[in-house]
């Protein structure tokens, strides 16, 4: 077993001293490692990181996405992705290369207020995120209710190779599209929606807490309990 | 004659000379922002937000290698003895500036290329030392928001009145008192990013109030993480 | 102001506001005649005459008094002067930015003025110290803290509950045209307590205190302001929509019956504040 070393930290307090291969979320000055985050520093091994609690969404390649339409040019959707960055469809990766704004009509597809499941085609430093629907699940949503959550806790949602998720949609008996950038699609029956609300909201704010699981699982399993069906 | 200390050192308000007034900080106090926090440090009352990053307008500020810090420090028109102005005033403006540039240097700008970070200071209540207590707030506020950052900002004054060196002066000691002068600093890179000097202060004694000052930064970060612990670790805390 | 691209209510929620107004109800549990939850909290700001923050759901205001002289004007010359400003602080908001009221946030002050001023809460000869030359100002400053939609009654319940607890200067004459501050705090005088309650049309039905996502999507807003559960004073229609009479009718009834509640709350809290 690998020694793991845990702590709370804010910015600029000291993680660790000496040599690390992997980091995240700190700076190095000499051999010593500061948080830049509010989070908890994990130190296993030759990896030192700080798991932040906070903190806005940047867009990485191939995330998946939830975005909300917000505006339109005559070759391209604006899409709000809940991202310091405003992310961009272009009309010709909808409508294929010989698209024309004559011809095809924008509105028609997605209409500003339209919510849409998308990946991060590409992106980088020097331009705003170009998005794409197409691929399987992706494209316009058409039901359901959107719940947004710190996109630092995004990975707790998941869970181990999806497990929180499954847990949750179980349970719930509602389907969850999780967005990296903190937005959740929740679909199913009002009950179920409400349930798999009030298990989100447990994670956003005790994600840093021991045996989260087991917490979830008890609310989950608890509201069933109380609303026999 | 001394008119701001006791014979037996005491201020009006019944605090020795190195002692700081009471301090209370919240972090997470406005909805709709990003990042926020609450201090009332003495009877002033100050709520700070970060907004950001966000994209840049008007485009032409934006930095292709790094992010733009806006700070505006504004006076609500009830904050003063009489009312203020609306209109931001030439003193409201510079200390933006220069509570902007206190923050800066905490900031890994470089992680947030072609963006914007808005950070607003509001005095809803002052009453001598805003400046210090609204740096102190902003800095909270940058940390709720998740931006990366190599350190916190904590800021304090100390001054002379009546002739000693004296902590954290309010408003009555800082218009009737001999010297104010504010500072922050980065409380781990040991780096003083905010300074400001006004009144009269021997070589000593701007020694001894450079020190002081920094002894209340350094009480002031503690609090502010104690803060950001209550918000975030609530009574987990490691 | 900046971009409010970010208000833009996602057609999904859109619908389902529909869906739930059809049957009488509203997204987030309410009636459609029932406002939030409301806190009142005067003398947040000691160096202000009198203040008041309010929490209406999770819209936020704090309003702040200061009564200072000045110099009446020459059409009202025994008459003190009441000057009601507002802001929506850039904390409040990522679209609010600092910079000169826009014609939103001034209407929203000449609401609350008229709401104050029509009911004759405060009498304004009450402020005159010396005819033609020196009266008392009245500056009612309302800061908008978080915005979560109808500003309007928030503003105006803080405006209020700072009235209501609010302490002037005490003047005398020393000789002909001169005065002098006497040091004294005397209570503001104030008389009827005016209540502003702001109505949504969406889809054709009236919804009381709409949020900032009902706003959004609205087609008109009208508020009235109620002085007693039988007396209107105030009253304000904006946004490009228009109502039936009937609808008009309703509104009226619903201002009077909300107003008598929110009295009653203002006063609960104004006679904690004076008890502390």
């Amino acid at each position: 077993m690998p020694e793991v070393k845990r702590k709370y930290v804010t910015p600029g307090e000291l993680v660790g001293k000496g040599r690390y291969n992997r980091t995240s979320n700190v700076y190095q000055i000499e051999d010593k490692f500061y948080s830049t985050r509010v989070g908890m520093a994990e130190v296993i091994n030759d990896s030192l990181r700080v798991i932040p609690l906070t903190g806005p969404y940047i867009p990485r390649e191939d995330d998946l996405v939830v975005g909300k339409i917000i505006d339109h040019s005559a070759f391209a959707w604006e899409v709000d992705i809940n991202s310091c960055f405003s992310s961009f469809l272009l009309a010709q990766s909808v409508f294929g290369r010989d698209y024309s704004p004559a011809r095809d009509s924008l509105t028609k597809k997605f209409a500003i207020g339209d919510l849409v499941t998308a990946k991060i085609l590409a992106f980088d430093r020097t331009r705003d995120p170009l998005l794409s629907v197409s691929g399987p699940g992706l494209g316009r949503i058409n039901q359901g209710e959107i719940v947004s959550i710190s996109p630092t806790k995004v990975p707790r949602v998941i869970g181990k190779k999806g497990a929180m998720i499954k847990t949750i949609e179980n349970y719930s008996k509602c389907r969850l599209t999780v967005g990296q950038n903190g937005l959740v699609m929740i679909s199913g029956n009002p009950e179920g929606i409400i349930l798999a609300k009030s298990a989100l909201d447990l994670i956003n704010h005790e994600a840093h807490t021991a045996d989260l699981t087991q917490k979830v699982q008890d609310l989950l399993s608890g509201s069933n309990n109380g609303e026999k069906e | 004659m001394s008119k701001l200390l006791n014979s037996k050192n005491r201020r009006l308000d019944g605090r020795k000379l190195d002692e700081l007034r009471p301090i209370k900080m919240k972090v997470g106090v406005i909805d709709n922002a990003n990042g926020s926090a609450y201090i009332e440090f003495g009877r002033n009352k100050v709520m700070a937000a970060v907004y950001g990053p966000k994209d840049v307008h008007p485009k032409h500020m934006m930095k292709t290698e790094s992010a733009i810090l806006k700070c505006r420090y504004h006076m609500t028109p009830f904050s003063t003895g009489r009312r203020k102005n609306p209109a931001p005033s030439r003193r409201e403006t510079e200390i933006s500036k220069i509570i902007s540039e206190a923050l800066e240097p905490a900031i890994v700008m470089t992680d947030y290329p072609r963006t914007a970070i808005h950070v607003y200071v509001e005095i809803l209540q002052s009453d001598g030392g805003s400046r210090c207590a609204g740096v102190t707030a902003a800095s909270l506020a940058l940390a709720d928001a998740g931006i990366n950052m190599r350190d916190l900002t904590s800021g304090c004054a100390a001054g002379k009145i009546d002739g000693k060196v004296a902590l954290d002066l309010d408003e009555v000691e800082d218009m009737e008192g001999d010297a104010d002068l504010p500072m922050a600093i980065l409380p781990n890179l040991e780096k003083v990013t905010l300074l400001q000097l006004d009144g009269d202060f021997s070589h000593k004694e701007f020694i001894e109030a450079l020190k002081l000052a920094k002894k209340g930064c350094l009480k002031v970060y503690e609090m502010q993480r104690n803060a950001l612990n209550d918000k975030y670790f609530g009574n987990e805390k490691a | 102001m900046a971009s409010k691209k970010s208000l833009v209510v996602e057609y999904l929620k859109y619908e389902q506001m529909l869906k739930e107004i059809s049957k009488g109800k509203r997204i987030d549990g309410r009636k459609l005649l029932e406002t939030r939850s409301l806190s009142i909290e005067p003398g947040v700001i000691e160096k202000a005459n009198g203040s008041a923050k309010v929490t209406l759901g999770n819209t936020e205001v704090i309003a702040g008094i200061k009564i200072q002289t000045g110099v009446p004007f020459d059409d009202t010359p025994d008459k003190g002067l009441l000057i009601v400003t507002s802001e929506i602080l850039p904390i409040a908001a990522s679209w609010a930015e600092p910079g000169p009221p826009n014609a939103e946030v001034i209407e929203l002050a000449r609401v609350v003025d008229r709401g104050v001023r029509e009911s004759k809460m405060i009498e304004l000869t009450d402020l005159c110290i010396v005819e033609g030359k020196k009266v008392l100002a009245v500056f009612v400053d309302i800061s908008v803290l978080n915005v979560d939609g109808n500003l309007f009654d928030a503003a105006s319940y803080a405006a209020v509950a700072a009235l209501l607890t609010a302490k002037m200067p005490k003047y005398k004459i020393i000789k002909e045209g001169e005065i002098e501050d006497t040091g004294k705090q005397i209570p503001l005088v104030t008389k009827l307590i005016p209540v502003s309650t702001t109505m949504a049309l969406i889809n054709d039905a009236i919804v009381v205190d709409p949020t900032l996502d009902e706003e959004t999507v609205m087609e008109a807003r009208f508020t009235i302001t109620t002085t007693t559960k039988n007396s209107i004073c105030a009253g304000q229609k904006g946004f490009p929509g228009g109502f039936s009479l009937k609808q008009i009718e309703l509104a009226v009834d619903t201002a009077l019956k909300n107003g008598e509640s929110i009295r009653k709350k203002i006063k609960k809290s104004v006679e904690l504040a004076k008890k502390k």
